[in-house]
């Protein structure tokens, strides 16, 4: 027990005591703003290009106005350095072309070489009232991805054929806009009875409680065993291919080497996310959002972190002690690192239905469970009790498992010198050794 | 008692028999040399006396105790090259081996300090290994193999790739040891380090044991066969003895390793009859010969393929 202590400060010390990690711990959260933050700048800035395009109008009607809507988004965008967003420069088609697949091919030759963005055809039938399903608008362009300007055409050139077919219909425009005003939805929490017995009134909800809170707890979760349990896969392979291994294990048996590692990177998985809560704790009380500080979901997260982190560390020092260089090893994690993400890529749909079968499946499959868990957990409504019990036998009981295969593993391959093993020889070595 | 005894151990990987059916006695308080070519089953023997590995048959005892994990403690280890942390600290590294062996830092630091100190290392005691030269990272090696204070050492390759003086040192070291009573066991590729520094030398081939006692018992068994002589003409004038098996010329003078059955003075007799003998001289085998001996293919094996027959 005293041994396993001894790798596991050792270990802990290592991670720790390195400038990566102390930057990493700073950064993350820098490099989340700056990515967020650069999203909404380039979003803002970095669209303010011409786009020319010709409009093939055959109704005869929705040039002018289509042209008077150009005009005024440009203007809306601002002028020079200080523009906004892109300037939609529309231009009338050219009378008089031999044929209108001829004059096709001759604007697209002209996008080729981006002197025109696209060109729009708009049938003649769109604007007529008795017509039940218009011709599509068609827009020909070479950057199918800018979808900008055919939304923006979409919106504009719809916006003015309904006008013209309640006109032509003889339905006063203004009348229809005034009775077809929305009835918002507002959502409300429930209502509950105060210790005096009379009733609490439902408050509104806001994304921060419904959204942000429970994605941040499952994102600390995540980065708490990402920036870990990896580097044990480098660290074992760093020790095998400098013959520290052979030191270590003439010292201490590989069981408890393993434990003593698995101990040491969960401490430094437990700080960071201590780190990270304290931050965000602050930052709550500051911003007088108490009610987000809850000590028992803290609790949850503790123990849930643990098993996560002795799992999924299990799996990389078990990997890592059956290759022989990094290379090997990085392909070799992949499979690893599609398990971890499953919880991460499955939050997105069970943020929306959390009560989906789906979130119940994700809550109880062993690696997705700690996030999936502490994304319900952090939800509004919070899942009955046995769901999270369950959810943590289960992923504790694979934890051990792990544990125990990943031992097995790690005794062959530690002292194993040249080819790398594989999947189905790791799994030899579990079920026979 | 025996520091280490292992009684008719094999180890086989796959079908290959790294080490067959070996038995070895090392005696407490002893230098023992464990010599062999590369792939003969050193480090396998090595691991299975540290219990890295089990052997297949047979069993081998340290201090007398079967599970080494008991005696692991008491025994000091350096591997061939490397087996150090590029970017720890020279003493957190040191204190880290001491403790993995069951070691306070009270009882380590003591002998920290003063082999660093002996050494001449102690300002680099706060540097990172990768701060340090070859030589001195092979130093610092050797002190994690011994800040336990073991009472079996073993050292895989210790002086290879180290100069003189840092060779000096360290072998100085190993000698202060056993005066101390430490056992050590090393294995090495140089021969004149196995013979100015061990009391037994243990040579495994191909897995099998082929030698194993002091360097007076192994060279009295390799016989008094070679015969260093000088004669007037050199060379030339010794190339129509058919007793002669094979010959080393030196220039001034020529080994000679006289076929078996040969007597000695008979050859002198015949060489006295044709030519001037300046020297002549009966010498033991040194250890490298015998080395070579074992491990190269002999006259006859070389000779085979190209006759064919008998």
């Amino acid at each position: 027990m005293n041994r396993i202590f001894v790798v596991a400060q050792s270990e802990f010390l290592i991670l720790v005591k390195t400038k990566a990690f102390f930057i990493g711990l700073l950064l993350m959260p820098v490099i989340m703003a700056g990515a967020i933050g650069f999203q909404v700048y380039a979003e803002k800035h970095s669209d303010r290009d011409d786009h020319k395009f010709v409009v093939i109008d055959h109704s005869g009607v929705l040039y002018a106005p289509l042209a008077e809507a150009a005009n005024a988004f440009n203007q809306k965008n601002g002028t020079g350095e200080t523009r906004t967003g892109p300037n939609f420069i529309v231009e009338p088609a050219s009378a008089g072309a031999a044929s209108d697949e001829a004059y096709h091919l001759a604007l697209s030759e002209q996008i080729k070489n981006k002197a025109l963005f696209a060109f729009v055809e708009i049938p003649a039938a769109v604007v007529d009232p008795n017509v039940e399903t218009p011709p599509a608008i068609q827009y020909y362009t070479e950057t199918p991805s800018y979808d900008r300007l055919p939304e923006w055409l979409g919106r504009t050139l719809n916006d003015e054929i309904t006008k013209r077919r309640f006109n032509t219909a003889g339905v006063d425009q203004a009348l229809v806009k005034k009775l077809s005003v929305r009835a918002d939805v507002q959502t409300m929490g429930l209502v509950t009875k105060k210790a005096d017995g009379s009733l609490a009134k439902a408050k509104e909800t806001d994304p921060i409680t419904t959204f942000v809170a429970p994605f941040a707890v499952l994102f600390i979760m995540f980065m708490s065993v990402m920036s870990t349990a990896p580097q044990l896969l480098n660290a074992v392979i760093e020790e095998k291919m400098s013959r520290i291994s052979e030191v270590l294990v003439a010292s201490v048996s590989p069981f408890e080497l393993l434990l003593g590692k698995l101990f040491g990177v969960t401490a430094v998985a437990v700080l960071l996310a201590f780190v990270y809560f304290i931050g965000a704790g602050y930052y709550m009380i500051y911003a007088g959002r108490t009610e987000l500080v809850q000590p028992a979901l803290m609790g949850w997260f503790v123990v849930f972190l643990i098993c996560c982190v002795l799992m999924f560390g299990s799996m990389f020092l078990a990997i890592g002690s059956a290759c022989s260089d990094i290379k090997d090893a990085q392909s070799m994690m992949q499979p690893v690192m599609m398990l971890m993400m499953v919880g991460y890529i499955g939050s997105f749909a069970v943020l929306r239905a959390p009560e989906s079968n789906l979130a119940l499946g994700l809550s109880f499959f062993p690696t997705s469970a700690p996030f999936i868990m502490m994304l319900r957990m952090a939800m509004q409504p919070t899942p009955p009790l046995w769901q999270p019990a369950l959810a943590l036998a289960i992923t504790l009981i694979t934890a051990v498992g792990f544990v125990w295969a990943a031992s097995r593993i790690f005794r062959v391959g530690l002292l194993m010198q040249g080819k790398g093993a594989t999947f189905r020889e790791m799994l030899r070595w579990v079920t026979q050794g | 008692m025996a520091a280490i005894e292992i009684t008719r151990v094999t180890k086989r990987f796959g079908t290959y028999a790294a080490v067959n059916d070996v038995s070895l006695s090392v005696p407490e308080g002893s230098i023992y040399g464990f010599i062999g070519p590369n792939g003969s089953g050193k480090t396998t023997t090595i691991r299975m006396i540290m219990n890295i590995i089990l052997p297949d048959t047979g069993e081998v005892t340290v201090f007398g105790r079967h599970s080494s994990t008991s005696a692991r403690d008491e025994v000091g280890y350096l591997p061939e090259e490397r087996g150090l942390y590029k970017r720890m600290q020279v003493r957190r590294l040191l204190r880290y081996y001491g403790q993995l062996k069951g070691r306070s830092l009270k009882e380590i630091d003591p002998v920290i300090n003063t082999w660093l100190e002996r050494f001449q290392l102690t300002p680099w005691a706060d540097k990172k290994i990768e701060a340090l030269s070859k030589g001195m990272a092979q130093k610092v090696q050797f002190i994690s193999s011994i800040v336990s204070k073991p009472r079996l050492l073993i050292l895989d390759e210790p002086f290879s790739g180290l100069d003189p003086v840092n060779a000096d040192a360290l072998k100085d070291a190993v000698l202060d040891l056993r005066k101390e009573g430490t056992t050590i066991v090393f294995s090495t590729h140089d021969m004149s380090a196995a013979e100015r520094l061990c009391d037994r030398i243990f040579m495994i081939f191909k897995g099998n044991k082929v030698l194993d006692g002091t360097l007076d018992e192994i060279q009295s068994n390799y016989g008094h066969d070679t015969v260093r002589v000088k004669v007037a003409g050199g060379r030339a004038s010794l190339s129509n003895f058919g007793d002669i098996d094979t010959l080393n010329d030196f220039g001034n003078y020529q080994d000679l390793r006289l076929k078996a059955g040969t007597n000695p003075q008979a050859f002198l007799k015949q060489l006295t009859n044709t030519t001037e003998v300046q020297h002549f001289e009966l010498t033991k085998p040194s250890l490298h010969d015998i080395f070579v001996r074992i491990a190269q293919p002999t006259a006859e094996d070389m000779k085979r393929p190209v006759s064919g027959a008998d």
